[in-house]
């Protein structure tokens, strides 16, 4: 399987006549670009910004974000989900890179949405601060869950992905300025040069704990609350296979974006044929029943072993109860005799000294801690705020609350605001980008 | 200028030595032993105003009266910082250090900055609850040891960030906290490197030590359930549907009791569940998956058991911190023992 | 919170499906839940088996309060 990303780095955004791309100009015309959001009638309102690097401004609710892209030779970005089923990770797909698209509620927030700082203090918390942004902000009519806590975010999620390719197609017909090009020959037909090296798989633990369907990431369209572990080829995640859900605290979530940059499996590629043989993924998951979480410890183990790999690394887009997951599988594969690192984050609490992970094994000893989701973090008023301030303490964010007896309301008459790291956007990077990491004090 | 106050023992306090073991506490102006050197490497920052010297025998013997009569004189001090130690491997000095340092944080909230060798079985009972830098075995360290204290010292005081207790030179405090990379190494590249040393067999550092489990004493177990009075918990944030006790549904610091004399079973849309943690519907739709009163009056009516509290207990149980976590569980002892409860079934989520 | 309840002297038993996260955090006795949202009753289930379920895992989880124990156990459910 041989993917070629075409990249074109965009420098600058703005809002034109046309669509289109030109040495690192990105111009959109933002009433097209607004048709196509709108094109979902559940979509009631909306309107798009730019936003950059140090830009006085705060994001709130976040609920994703896409990197623009489309396929060469045609097809949707995300096959199943937003077109037709079609293999990814083979053939040429552009991308928009240093950009993504930001999709923003005009109002509502809940456990699972995040916040985005664009300059200051805050913007160290969020991978996404550094990139130019196309920011949707919208809202639905979606009565059923405006109020609820937990929300599928179904119409925002899917705006997003339609902004996305919308935006990525002005690329289509353009030569991209880079080729980075991903290829794995198939496991039985390496050079022994390669077979010589000690293999690895990379075990990714996507969230899927929710049991009614729409708030888990989907695998081709299909929600990863209904499947086995599986075997994947590191092109599918990187070509849009997988996107992101709608349910785990947000620094812990990997947006669609992550998933199509995943710097993780980018490093691995790095690595293939020098010091290491990647053999590719096993994509398990993440569940709330001790007999799933065993049923798939055991057969990504299998897998790995089956495989032949001497390493794996696993990763859980997720803490808390996921942590079980995450450990159970580092002692399955360790128990199988393949050597495992974990990638993960932790909680320890607002006081630091609780357990970080909610179960812990002396074989899990190999661990890299991306960040804790319990630090408290105090920023200043921001000049412009894109959503609604009050959705932080209002509408039940992991790391948001409406009062504090020791800390006060999460979001204070000024603007200026108090959270756990919990509800930074995709803060912890456990993708691999962190360069956070966890210390006793 | 800020203000200081030394704890030592009866030898370092130029007392004597095992002969004078049992030489009560006494509080003196000014600098006595260790006093003077402390007092060098922190010139222009900070004074020591006084000197405690208390016999190792006598604090052994005696803690509570000990640690009554110095929080007693320090009553009417000023000080910013308290220093007690360096200890070295001196077993009772360093639980004294250790006693009389947590009872003076617990009392003034101030730092306290202690220093003892890593066999002084003081480490293992306070690293948790002040500074203990790594020491030296004997006073042949006195004056690095006291470098140590007084550096870390210095930086508290002028506000200036702390490292890690690693990189500081102290015991971990059981505290972690994330930080950033003073030379940014992606997650992916550390991985990377932890990966291929592991394959090859080379000494690797775990970013998560895990730490060893900490088991409490088995209870005795009821004789006579017919007789028991038997108490549900839960941690699944089962609440009446108006949540009167305000209970968080993530993170939580409150819990609530509520009266269910009256009823066979939880009734949904009387009770629900508040936890954020999972799909709520199957607990809204029967909270007696959660809190199974129904069962429970089913075994009090044959009478397998004695009597069904009159109350269940419920928080929620994720992102809760252990600290919280356990003052609410004493919380909800103290209401147990009240009502002569016998035994708990704690029903988790 | 099993800690200090048991560490009062009050037997206690942790009813839990992530039987490794009650080992984990130092429960003595725990009799295992069938899930997190619902530990003793599949909504997908009729009534009636929900209430058997119940019925035998809480009855399973008094009998753990009258068992001398000598470290961590986990008890056996039939259904």
């Amino acid at each position: 399987m041989k993917l070629e990303l075409g990249n074109f780095y965009v420098k600058d955004i703005t809002f034109g006549e046309k669509t289109s791309y030109s040495n690192g100009l990105l111009t959109i015309n933002k009433e097209e670009a607004l048709n196509v959001v709108k094109e979902d009638e559940h979509i009631t309102v909306a309107d798009l910004f730019i936003v950059k690097p140090g830009d006085n401004v705060r994001l709130v609710p976040v609920k994703e974000a896409i990197e623009p892209r489309a396929r060469a030779e045609g097809g949707p970005v995300f096959p199943g989900v937003t077109g037709d089923l079609m293999q990814s990770g083979n053939g040429r797909t552009l991308a928009l890179k240093d950009c993504s698209v930001l999709v923003v509620g005009k109002h509502w927030g809940g456990f699972q949405d995040g916040l985005i700082d664009m300059s200051g203090e805050g913007a160290k918390y969020t991978y996404y601060s550094q990139l130019k942004n196309i920011v949707l902000v919208a809202d639905t009519d979606e009565e059923f869950e405006k109020r609820e806590q937990q929300k599928k975010n179904k119409a925002l999620r899917w705006a997003g992905m339609r902004l996305a390719e919308y935006i990525g197609s002005c690329v289509k017909d353009l030569e991209p300025e880079e080729i980075e090009t991903f290829e794995l020959e198939p496991i039985t037909k390496r050079s022994d040069s390669i077979n010589n090296l000690p293999s690895v798989v990379l075990v990714l633990q996507p969230q899927s704990q929710m049991e009614e369907l729409g708030y888990n990431d989907l695998i081709y369209g299909w929600d990863s609350n209904r499947m086995l572990p599986t075997f994947m080829h590191p092109n599918e995640v990187l070509d849009g296979a997988i996107i992101s859900g709608s349910f785990m605290p947000c620094s812990s979530k990997w947006a669609t974006y992550d998933f199509q940059n995943f710097p993780m499996i980018k490093r691995l590629y790095e690595e293939h044929g020098k010091t290491l043989n990647f053999l590719g993924i096993i994509m398990s998951n993440l569940n709330v029943a001790l007999d799933q979480k065993e049923r798939a410890a055991l057969l990504v183990a299998q897998m790995a072993k089956s495989l032949g790999a001497d390493s794996a690394i696993v990763a859980e887009e997720g803490y808390g109860n996921p942590d079980a997951d995450f450990i159970a599988c580092i002692v399955a594969l360790e128990d199988a005799g393949v050597k495992t690192i974990g990638l993960t984050n932790e909680c320890t609490g607002r006081d630091g000294a609780s357990q970080p992970l909610v179960t812990l094994d002396s074989k899990a000893d190999a661990i890299v801690s991306c960040g804790d989701v319990s630090q408290l973090i105090e920023l200043p008023p921001m000049e412009t705020v894109l959503g609604e301030l009050e959705s932080l303490g209002r509408d039940g964010f992991a790391g948001g609350w409406a009062g504090d007896e020791i800390l006060g309301p999460s979001v204070r008459e000024d603007g200026s605001i108090i959270m756990e790291n919990n509800s930074m956007f995709c803060g912890d990077q456990i993708v691999g980008w962190s360069t956070k990491t966890v210390k006793e004090f | 200028m800020k203000k200081a106050i030394l704890y030592i023992n009866q030898f370092f306090g130029q007392i004597g030595g095992e002969e004078k073991a049992d030489f009560p506490p006494e509080i003196r102006e000014g600098l006595v032993g260790p006093a003077m050197e402390l007092q060098k490497r922190l010139e222009g920052d900070v004074e020591i105003t006084h000197t405690i010297i208390c016999g190792d025998n006598y604090i052994g013997s005696n803690t509570d009266k000990a640690i009554e009569t110095i929080l007693g004189f320090l009553e009417d001090k000023e000080f910013d910082i308290f220093f007690a130690g360096p200890a070295f491997r001196a077993g009772r000095y360093g639980s004294a250090c250790g006693h009389i340092g947590k009872a003076v944080k617990d009392k003034f909230n101030v730092p306290v900055i202690s220093s003892m060798n890593e066999e002084n079985p003081g480490v293992e009972m306070f690293h948790k609850d002040l500074y203990i830098f790594k020491g030296g075995a004997s006073a042949a360290a006195m004056r690095k040891d006291i470098r140590g204290m007084s550096d870390f010292a210095k930086k508290i005081l002028n506000g200036e960030e702390f490292l890690s207790a690693d990189e500081e030179g102290y015991y971990g405090r059981g505290i972690r906290r994330q930080v950033w990379l003073k030379t940014p190494v992606a997650a992916a590249d550390r991985v990377i490197d932890m990966l291929l040393k592991k394959i090859q067999g080379e000494p690797f550092q775990t970013e998560l030590p895990i730490p060893e489990k900490d088991m409490v004493p088995i209870a005795k177990p009821i004789k006579d359930l017919s007789k028991a009075k038997i108490a549900i918990v839960t941690s699944g944030g089962i609440v009446p549907v108006d949540n009167p006790d305000r209970i968080q549904s993530a993170s939580a610091t409150r819990w609530g009791k509520y009266n269910v004399a009256n009823m066979d079973r939880l009734e949904s849309g009387v009770f629900k569940t508040i936890h954020a943690g999972f799909d709520p519907a199957a607990a809204n739709a029967d909270p007696n998956v959660i809190v199974p009163l129904d069962a429970m009056r089913a075994y009090e009516k044959e009478g397998k058991i004695g009597k069904v509290h009159d109350y269940f207990y419920s928080t929620v149980g994720t992102g809760t911190t252990q600290g919280e976590a356990a003052r609410m569980g004493r919380e909800i002892v103290a209401d147990l023992k009240e009502k002569n409860v016998d035994g708990v079934i704690l029903v988790s989520t | 919170m099993v800690k200090e309840i048991e560490k009062a002297g009050i037997p206690i038993v942790q009813m839990a499906n992530l039987v490794p996260v009650a080992k984990t955090v130092g429960s003595n006795k725990i009799v295992p839940t069938i899930s997190i949202p619902y530990p003793l009753g599949d909504p997908s289930t009729s009534k009636d088996e929900q209430w058997k379920l119940r019925y035998h895992r809480v009855g399973v989880a008094l009998e753990a309060l009258t068992t001398d124990v000598k470290e961590q156990t986990v008890f056996k459910v039939k259904i």
